[in-house]
């Protein structure tokens, strides 16, 4: 039997590679955070890690994405330098946006990331925009908007569906449901379990699938994605997924069974799974993994020190980068 | 027409949950939302009070199935007489496991009768747990070879006609159940095909590549069927009650003794190449290739195999199904509908 393109064992060690710096970067900011030498608001994506990463092994440095308030692990698995990130992150002069957007505003343009986005719903319609101008340059290029289940129900996100379904823009719409919008449980949120259902009302096919689950993801993203990029249009890919920790960091979580993210962690944790079936399969050796493991963990240690070190932003940078020049 | 008695109770398990996946993208598969599966249920419930049964007991069901059943029965409960709904008293997770436990707990309270209102899929699961209670198999796609695409009110007076004894001794037929085991242990059933893929890992579940399928193991397979049991059903035919099986291993149809094209999907009609073709005789056991990858059950992937793992398929005897369309012959012929008109039909006509 032949094994498929896909699960080449370099694609499959990429896959768990950007897990593995996902969960860890998150992982030791959920500590950080606790020093108070973190400026600003930090939303965390561990558990979501799957999502990013399966849908990102499709696109390259070409491709645009458009991200989230919880936008580390599109970043991540974007492409965008981890350092870099972390730098940010402290509000150092090293960051990628010199410090001086944080963790909501991590962008990273020679990467195709359009952003983190404070406003909810907001990437959608900047999606639309990269749809419309791959399509009218004939590039080959696709625009990737992940949004949350909370989002699904801006007026923002409704209006990109129909804008990309009657223009057939090249572009995918990966609604990470996680069951939460901020503090709001799905039910009293929203009438409906499925979220891919809202796109039928627009006229393009709307597809679910189990977010915890790398190949899952990873395979009805490459359908939607050769999809856009073979000019059939618009996808919405909902992938149902778990967040570890809480809406934001310091976010005591009253609304939450208090074991539920425990449960999440034991029963559905991606990288626990991936691990599992790809070893089970013979496709990687444990150790292969075991050596990325140690290599992520010495990257994070380094970027924590390195961000620490570094300088903050000078005064007279304070009035930079405010405005673009066209 | 006659009152329902309490005494008399069938399950109904509806999956809310299907319907979304990959076959969306890849092909034309188009499904019944769950309102309109909310809507069945309560058809299925109108059938079920004109001829007796005085309870239903329903798995819980979310996505709107449940609450558009409840307003259908609310809005007309004063003019026909519906049985009492119980849903079983648990939070749906949405998953496989929402189905073993209900059929579980059905057998448990002891109803006459299970409707199933799913794809091949949900009827597999139910299949596995049901033992000798009958199913009322009813479709809500376009994309399966099991259940039955029926107008639910008919085969909710053909159920209800089983569960109070007077299904006619046609009512019931025997399906067949093909056992898949892993290094000699049983692992789960299938009720219309086993397929190898040569995918590694369940992935999106659905079997949408032809080119991804190995061998194929049928219980039965009708020529005009849609699916990957079309294959075996174009190439040699099995009754649906006939005792054999068929057991087909495919190949590339450029270089393969055989080709033959296959509605493979709602949609998506493609040429598969098969290099030999065998029956499989009633308890008999067929070896599928070695070699790691997935196996698909009734269409959806679900078991991953390790490299080295034996796979083998049994056929032996399924569930018990209600055949509708014997059971309303047999009670046109008896007369067992026939009857004074009641008041109930009086003010249903009035209004």
């Amino acid at each position: 039997m032949t094994v498929t393109a896909e699960l080449s064992q370099e694609s499959l060690l990429r896959g768990y590679r950007t897990m593995r710096t996902i969960r860890d970067f998150e992982e030791r900011l959920h500590i950080e955070i606790a020093n108070a030498q973190i400026p600003g608001f930090v939303h965390l994506y561990a558990g979501e890690e799957a999502v990013a990463a399966g849908v990102c092994s499709h696109l390259s440095d070409e491709d645009w994405v458009s991200s989230t308030h919880r936008g580390h692990g599109h970043a991540i698995a974007k492409g965008c330098d981890v350092k870099g990130m972390m730098a940010e992150i402290y509000g150092r002069a090293t960051g990628l946006c010199k410090g001086k957007g944080g963790s909501m505003h991590i962008a990273d343009f020679r990467r195709g990331m359009l952003g983190a986005n404070g406003i909810v719903g907001g990437g959608p319609p900047l999606i639309c925009g990269v749809g419309l101008s791959a399509k009218v340059r004939r590039s080959g290029q696709v625009g990737v908007a992940f949004l949350g289940d909370g989002a699904s129900n801006q007026g923002t996100f409704l209006e990109s569906l129909n804008l990309s379904a009657i223009w057939k823009l090249p572009v995918v719409f990966v609604v990470e449901n996680n069951g939460y919008g901020e503090a709001t449980g799905q039910s009293y949120h929203q009438a409906v379990e499925d979220i891919a259902k809202r796109a039928d009302g627009f006229g393009l096919p709307g597809v679910t699938v189990d977010g915890n689950d790398y190949f899952a993801v990873a395979e009805a993203a490459g359908i939607a994605i050769g999809r856009a990029r073979a000019g059939h249009g618009p996808t919405l890919l909902e992938c149902k997924t778990t967040r570890f920790f809480g809406h934001f960091e310091g976010d005591t979580q009253t609304y939450r069974d208090p074991n539920e993210a425990a449960e999440a962690r034991a029963s559905r944790d991606c990288l626990v799974a991936f691990r599992a079936r790809v070893t089970d399969a013979g496709l990687l050796a444990g150790a292969a993994l075991d050596a990325i493991d140690v290599e992520i963990a010495q990257l994070i240690d380094e970027s924590v020190a390195e961000a620490l070190a570094a300088p903050w932003p000078d005064v007279s940078e304070l009035s930079t980068d405010v405005y673009i020049k066209y | 027409m006659i009152q329902p008695s309490p005494e008399i109770v069938v399950g109904i398990v509806a999956n809310a949950a299907s319907g979304r996946d990959i076959r969306r993208l890849t092909t034309g598969a188009s499904v019944f939302d769950n309102a309109e599966k909310g809507s069945m249920v309560a058809r299925l419930m109108a059938g079920l009070g004109a001829t007796g049964v005085g309870r239903v007991l329903m798995m819980p069901a979310g996505g709107g199935l449940a609450g558009t059943l409840i307003r259908r029965l609310d809005s007309r409960r004063d003019s026909l007489p519906y049985p009492e709904l119980e849903l079983l008293p648990w939070r749906p997770t949405e998953t496989a496991r929402d189905t073993d436990r209900a059929v579980r707990e059905l057998l448990e309270r002891g109803v006459a009768a299970i409707a199933v209102l799913g794809g091949d899929g949900t009827h597999r699961v139910v299949a596995r747990g049901c033992g000798s209670t009958p199913l009322l198999a009813l479709s809500t796609g376009t994309n399966n070879a099991f259940p039955e695409l029926r107008e639910a009110t008919v085969a909710g007076l053909a159920l209800g006609l089983v569960a109070t004894g007077r299904g006619g001794p046609l009512a019931l037929r025997r399906e067949k159940l093909l056992e898949v085991s892993v290094n000699g242990g049983p692992r789960d059933v299938a009720l219309v095909d086993v397929a190898a893929s040569c995918q590694r890992f369940v992935g999106a579940r659905a079997v949408w590549n032809a080119g991804d399928i190995s061998e194929l193991i049928v219980a039965f397979a009708s020529p005009s069927a849609v699916g990957l049991s079309s294959i075996a059903g174009l190439i040699d035919p099995v009754g649906r009650y006939a005792p054999y099986g068929l057991h087909v291993r495919l190949g590339d149809p450029e270089t393969a003794p055989m080709r033959v094209v296959v509605p493979l999907a709602p949609g998506l009609v493609v040429p598969v190449g098969v290099e030999w073709h065998r029956r499989l005789e009633p308890g008999g056991v067929a070896a599928l290739g070695g070699g790691a990858g997935v196996i698909a059950l009734d269409g959806e992937r679900e078991l991953e195999l390790r490299e080295g793992d034996r796979v083998s398929v049994k056929l032996v005897a399924g569930p018990l199904t209600i055949d509708v369309e014997q059971v309303m012959l047999q009670a046109a012929q008896l007369g067992v509908l026939r009857g004074p008109i009641t008041s109930a039909v009086v003010a249903e006509e009035a209004q």
